[in-house]
């Protein structure tokens, strides 16, 4: 979400260096569009420094004649005032420009136009110097006086104006910044959900109503899909039960009849052992695609966790736990009460399936101990056996290689038992933390934490 | 064996699946049930059940013509008979045991021989104990209807607590009861901190069972579990 809170500011942020740069632009282009269109028709140089060189190449006498070819190629007039207000000389006079003047026509035309020429003037010690422009090739502004006062408030005014500019532009820039992040964030945190392969379903009001129904669409088909695959899982598993409980009955039972050979019982033994494997599978993989689609519903109750404990010891050991493994179960004084939140079936299967790795992995038995521990805010649910254990690679491995259900590659020789990962599965749906210990020839120990209110 | 009583006990067993059926039926009958009735549909179960009044009924939650459960509720009709469902289903499981429909226990497939009969054997013997009021155990008997305890010819009375207690440790005879369930027994649900009181209790129980009540023979502790009662074989 921050993410894409930077990815909007940078873009309108750029948004408004690029409103400058427009405006730094166009004064550019003003500047060289209009420059160009002075100079072509009259010289490349300002009225002032015309009337300045003009002057300078002049006098109460007479104009040089490089001065007065300058004026002609440009298209400009000039002439040359004495103090009675009568021509000294003139270039390029146009007809109806007369060549005497009042102290009046003077006052008039020194600031302003003669004859709708724009005219410019320059004094000197014995006259004075008028250039004149061809009509409209230049406004002049006659009237151009200011109270001190607005004068000396411009740059106050401007100032203000550039502030206040800046803050219209921010305020309009935050406002749409949280005007389209309030659009997007359901759609954002929804894809976030869909990518996590969590079903959603988004309010179809508002102007991205055609995204968020694509979106649901999307989470529809989604959910269809694992629906299907889920219970397709849940079928097969359904149908192999009854074929696989005929398999075991049939060949626990030619175990235990006194008639068959030996060789034969031996053989009913595997038979009897492997489809206990294949059971233990199916239920776990029933499970787990549940867990995995989300579909099976927690059903969560406040839950002695000691007395969890005991009462799966117990049914472990009433249903005939061979000889060769004990199990003891430990519970420190001060958790005997403490309480989860948790689907007491799961967990009680979270339990199982850890105890099962251990029987499995020690057939010629070992010791299992199901601890309870409390501290000021977890509760630590210990699994351990004081078996063969497993050498730091196979740890390794078994932390951190995917299993055939999240690897997407053909490798499935690195899965590990559905067990578990089922075990992981129901910890995670719990907000548990599970950790694993284990050394060769010393056993095998799992942690898990829950977190106490 | 203890329970050779429960061998006369007649099964009603409702499955669809003839295979299944047979197969249910060899293990029942190799572990010493003579009688055993089969049917493959509800209403055949149902009509079964009528004439032939059974003591403990095996009903597959998948039938043809219906469902394990509904049979089951036409059975109630007419009978109280424990009733164990066979399922195939993990959701029925959870059925079965989240609602506490009044079925008695329920095996998922696929099981083991054992596992049925473990069951078959402690819902029987939950159902029918009533029929002895006698428990013989090692050097004492136990006369739950009068709550007495004769030892040595010498006749000990039980208080109320007692003979609770003495009595689900024998329905469980053999198997160990967690302290929870005992607890719960006696005093009703949520028995927080009560683990000193149910001690007292258990200690006062061997002064008056045992031959020597420091060397229990007969009311055993599971230490961290719970107790276990020892009949005399």
């Amino acid at each position: 979400m921050k993410l894409f809170s930077k990815y909007i500011s940078k873009y309108l942020l750029s948004f408004i260096v690029l409103i400058f740069v427009l405006v730094v632009l166009d004064v550019a282009a003003f500047a060289l569009t209009f420059y160009n269109a002075v100079s072509r028709n009259f010289g490349t140089a300002s009225p002032q420094n015309t009337l300045k060189e003009v002057a300078e190449s002049s006098s109460a006498g007479g104009i040089a004649d490089e001065a007065a070819r300058m004026l002609i190629s440009n298209s400009l007039w000039a002439m040359y005032l004495n103090a009675e207000g009568s021509c000294n000389w003139t270039v390029n006079l146009p007809e109806e420009i007369p060549t005497e003047y009042t102290i009046q026509d003077i006052a008039l035309f020194s600031k302003g136009y003669l004859k709708d020429y724009p005219v410019f003037v320059w004094g000197d010690e014995s006259g004075l110097l008028v250039i004149g422009y061809p009509k409209n090739s230049y406004m002049k502004v006659t009237s151009n006086y200011y109270p001190m006062d607005v004068l000396r408030k411009i740059p106050l005014f401007f100032l203000g104006i550039l502030v206040f500019d800046l803050l219209v532009l921010f305020l309009a820039y935050s406002h749409s910044k949280a005007q389209i992040l309030s659009n997007t964030e359901p759609i954002i945190s929804s894809i976030a959900a869909l990518s996590e392969g969590k079903c959603i379903s988004l309010d179809l009001n508002g102007e991205l109503s055609e995204i968020a129904d694509s979106i649901n669409r999307a989470s529809n088909i989604i959910n269809r899909q694992n629906t299907a695959r889920a219970n397709w899982i849940s079928g097969v598993s359904h149908d192999i039960r009854t074929p696989l409980s005929m398999i075991m009955g049939y060949a626990e039972r030619i175990v235990n009849d006194r008639d068959a050979g030996s060789q034969i019982k031996k053989q009913a033994v595997i038979i009897s052992r492997q489809s206990i494997k294949i059971k233990e599978l199916v239920q776990d993989l029933n499970l787990v695609s549940k867990l995995e689609y989300e579909m099976q519903p927690l059903q969560k109750n406040n839950i002695r966790i000691s007395r969890l404990l005991r009462s799966y010891a117990i049914d472990l050991i009433n249903s005939g736990l061979p000889e060769i493994y004990s199990l003891e179960v430990v519970i420190s004084p001060d958790s005997e009460n403490s309480m989860i939140e948790c689907d007491k079936k799961l967990i009680t299967r979270a339990v199982n399936n850890l105890v099962q790795n251990s029987i499995h992995s020690n057939p010629k038995g070992c010791t299992i101990i199901l601890a309870l521990q409390v501290t000021e805010k977890t509760l630590c649910l210990t699994v351990q056996d004081n078996g063969v254990g497993i050498s730091a690679e196979k740890l390794e491995e078994l932390k951190n290689k995917p299993h055939y259900m999240e690897s997407t590659d053909d490798r499935l020789d690195l899965r590990h038992g559905l067990g578990l990962l089922l075990v992981r599965q129901i910890i995670e749906a719990h907000h548990g933390t599970i950790e694993v210990q284990s050394k060769p020839q010393e056993g095998y120990k799992t942690n898990i934490y829950f977190a106490v209110r | 064996m203890e329970d050779s009583f429960l061998y006369s006990k007649k099964i009603l067993l409702v499955d669809d699946e003839p295979e299944l059926r047979k197969l249910v039926t060899d293990i029942l009958s190799d572990d010493g049930f003579i009688d055993i009735i089969e049917a493959g549909t509800v209403r055949a179960g149902f009509s079964s059940a009528r004439q032939e009044k059974p003591d403990l009924a095996i009903l597959d939650v998948m039938l043809p013509d219906g469902d394990g459960f509904s049979l089951m509720k036409e059975l109630r009709t007419f009978t109280d008979i424990p009733i164990i469902f066979l399922t195939a289903k993990d959701e029925a499981a959870d059925k079965l045991a989240g609602l506490g429909l009044g079925a008695d226990d329920y095996v998922v497939k696929p099981f083991l021989p054992q596992e049925l009969l473990l069951r078959v054997h402690a819902v029987l013997r939950r159902c029918y104990k009533a029929d002895s009021p006698l428990l013989e155990l090692e050097g004492c008997t136990i006369d739950f209807s009068r709550a007495e305890v004769n030892k040595n010819g010498k006749i000990i009375a039980l208080t109320a607590k007692e003979h609770m207690l003495l009595e689900t440790l024998s329905h469980n005879e053999g198997r160990i009861v967690s302290i929870d369930a005992l607890c719960e027994a006696l005093w009703g649900d949520n028995p927080f901190g009560y683990e000193n009181s149910l001690n007292a209790h258990i200690r006062r129980i061997r002064e008056k069972i045992e031959t020597n009540p420091s060397k229990p023979v007969s009311l055993i502790t599971m230490k961290g579990l719970g107790y276990k009662l020892n009949v005399r074989k």
